[in-house]
């Protein structure tokens, strides 16, 4: 109950925010704006649109993450408003998981507003909506489930700063992780110490790659009922998704559990 | 209680060795200078620091566990609130946190917002909210699921004289209906009018403990006698008993070092045609006490900054 109270209380805090509505304007911006660049490129209009509106919701889950996220739990110590939660009968794993959920149900309320205005823009243009989209959406959702709970996680324990570096980076080298793998087995061969150092990278940093489909969903956008990416595949990604998320906030959980304020 | 500063900084002891028992349906005074350790003690009571060593309960709850939280209301110094919230609604936030039933949390909060005179404010966000204001809400927030225990650091820093007015009534209110108020503060004119016991502390260690009366020193440290009638040039017989002699309008003044001085300087008042019309010994302050307890103790070394502790 303590978890939903703080939920519901970080998502009505940051409604009444006035850089939400900046940033949502911006992304609504971008998905608008998509179409004239559509205008210039030949015979793709609706794919540009597309490609851009996902890119925007993506963008903007990934920006409110790291950039409200990092802050977020630093925010709470620095400005002593965690004194009196914590004095209260709540645990303090249901205060960090309660900032994480409303966190996670802002991003949500904004992604799920800025798809809706997407599939309208698409469907007046004349385009299906087809359940590729929607596989690439519910994807971008999933990322930043992990996204949030990285940017948790370093608020935790770290300055709202050192916890933005760190959270980009990751969810930078999370877009890579493909590649590490992929360059990992081209260098095994001349060092297999290198190798097996770059798989383990891998299997540590987050797989964000798995959650972008956004390129199939565009290419399989024109045809009815096609699928972005097999039903097996997106089920792995959101299993990897939930239990990486678990991870991650189990350990900020703990970093945060023995912490004097 | 050890804290550690950084990890190439030494550690420091904070608190060491303090035994307190704080009785029942009480106003109990916690004082000591700046870095003494008053607010790392009251933060170890609400959970927000562990102790390294030792133990404490709150009406026989281990402080460790949620239960001693659900017996006590606790107002940090200088208390913050989440900026877009109302009064109401950040009441309502904090009722909820304590388990209280919707209804209940509404009746308690419309009555605490009168008691600490934020009607008018009910609706306007915290970011609009003075420093007392800020403090009056902190108060509310700390009484609002009527806990058996209140523990208060520093309610009356940065207090206008009404304000200060405000929480002591409501401390003392908080008395009357049985409850046990824990403080910490540097104001101990206020200290000394509504605390049964105080206790002192320096450098992380308890220096004394008691009711106030049985603390303070009951040897009078001076007594000083106000006559009318002297000539303006003064009485050179009695003066000459005194510390210091003055007129002040109408009234001749004396300060005498003790009780056996002032009689016989009110004699020879008296023998020259003088009226008495003041005759008051000083006994010891609370302040003079404090003084006179920490100063003899060693100066309170710099310490790094921790956190939002004194």
């Amino acid at each position: 109950m303590s978890v939903l109270i703080i939920a519901l209380n970080t998502f009505r805090e940051a409604v009444r925010d006035k850089i939400l509505y900046v940033l949502t304007l911006f992304a609504l911006l971008l998905i608008l704006v998509s179409r004239g660049v559509g205008w210039v490129s030949y015979g793709g209009e609706l794919k540009i649109t597309t490609d851009m509106g996902l890119l925007a919701i993506w963008l903007f889950g990934a920006f409110v993450a790291i950039f409200i996220g990092t802050g977020m739990i630093y925010k709470e110590i620095d400005k002593r408003t965690l004194y009196t939660i914590l004095s209260k009968p709540i645990d303090r794993w249901q205060f960090v998981l309660g900032k994480y959920a409303g966190l996670l149900l802002t991003i949500y309320v904004n992604l799920a507003l800025l798809s809706l205005i997407l599939f309208g823009y698409l469907w007046l243009m004349g385009a299906p909506i087809g359940i590729a989209i929607l596989q690439a959406v519910a994807l971008t959702f999933c990322e930043m489930m992990v996204v949030t709970a990285i940017a948790i996680f370093f608020s935790s324990a770290s300055t709202p700063v050192l916890s933005a570096i760190f959270t980009t980076t990751l969810f930078a080298m999370g877009q890579l992780t493909k590649w590490m793998v992929d360059l990992g087995a081209i260098v095994r061969n001349a060092s297999p110490w290198v190798g097996k150092v770059m798989y383990a990278f891998y299997l540590l940093m987050p797989n964000l790659h798995n959650f972008n489909v956004r390129q199939e969903a565009v290419n399989a956008a024109g045809t009815a009922g096609a699928l972005a990416i097999p039903a097996s595949q997106m089920l792995n990604a959101m299993v990897y998704g939930a239990a990486y998320t678990a991870a991650l906030l189990l350990a900020a959980m703990l970093l945060f559990r023995r912490r004097n304020f | 209680m050890v804290y550690n500063p950084g990890i190439f900084q030494k550690r420091k002891i904070a608190l060491e060795g303090l035994d307190l028992e704080v009785p029942r349906g009480s106003i109990f005074g916690f004082l000591g200078q700046n870095g003494a350790g008053k607010t790392t003690a009251i933060k170890t009571l609400v959970g927000l620091q562990y102790a390294t060593s030792g133990r404490a309960w709150v009406l026989g709850a281990d402080i460790r566990e949620r239960g001693a939280r659900e017996k006590v209301g606790f107002m940090p110094e200088n208390p913050y609130f989440y900026e877009y919230l109302t009064a109401a609604e950040t009441l309502d936030f904090y009722g909820q946190l304590s388990g209280m039933p919707r209804e209940n949390r509404r009746k308690r909060a419309a009555e605490l917002i009168e008691l600490f005179g934020l009607g008018h404010a009910r609706d306007v966000p915290m970011r609009q909210f003075s420093k007392g204001m800020r403090q009056r809400l902190g108060l509310a927030q700390a009484m609002l699921h009527e806990p058996p225990v209140v523990i208060l650091d520093e309610p009356m820093s940065g207090l206008d004289p009404l304000g200060r007015r405000d929480i002591r009534n409501a401390i003392l209110g908080l008395r009357d209906k049985g409850c046990t108020v824990f403080f910490s503060s540097h104001i101990l004119g206020d200290v000394s009018d509504i605390c049964d016991r105080v206790c002192v502390i320096h450098l992380g260690k308890k220096i004394s403990e008691g009711p106030l009366h049985s603390l303070l020193s009951s040897r009078v440290l001076e007594v000083e006698l106000a006559a009318s009638g002297a000539p303006a040039e003064g009485i050179p017989e009695a003066a000459a008993l005194a510390r210091r002699a003055w007129h002040d309008g109408a009234l001749y003044h004396l300060l005498v070092d003790s009780e056996e001085a002032a009689q016989k300087a009110k004699a020879i008042l008296e023998a020259k045609g003088a009226i008495i019309r003041l005759l008051m010994p000083h006994v010891e302050s609370l302040e003079e006490y404090f003084v006179r307890v920490t100063g003899e103790a060693p100066k309170v070394p710099e310490r790094p900054a921790h956190g939002g502790s004194e």
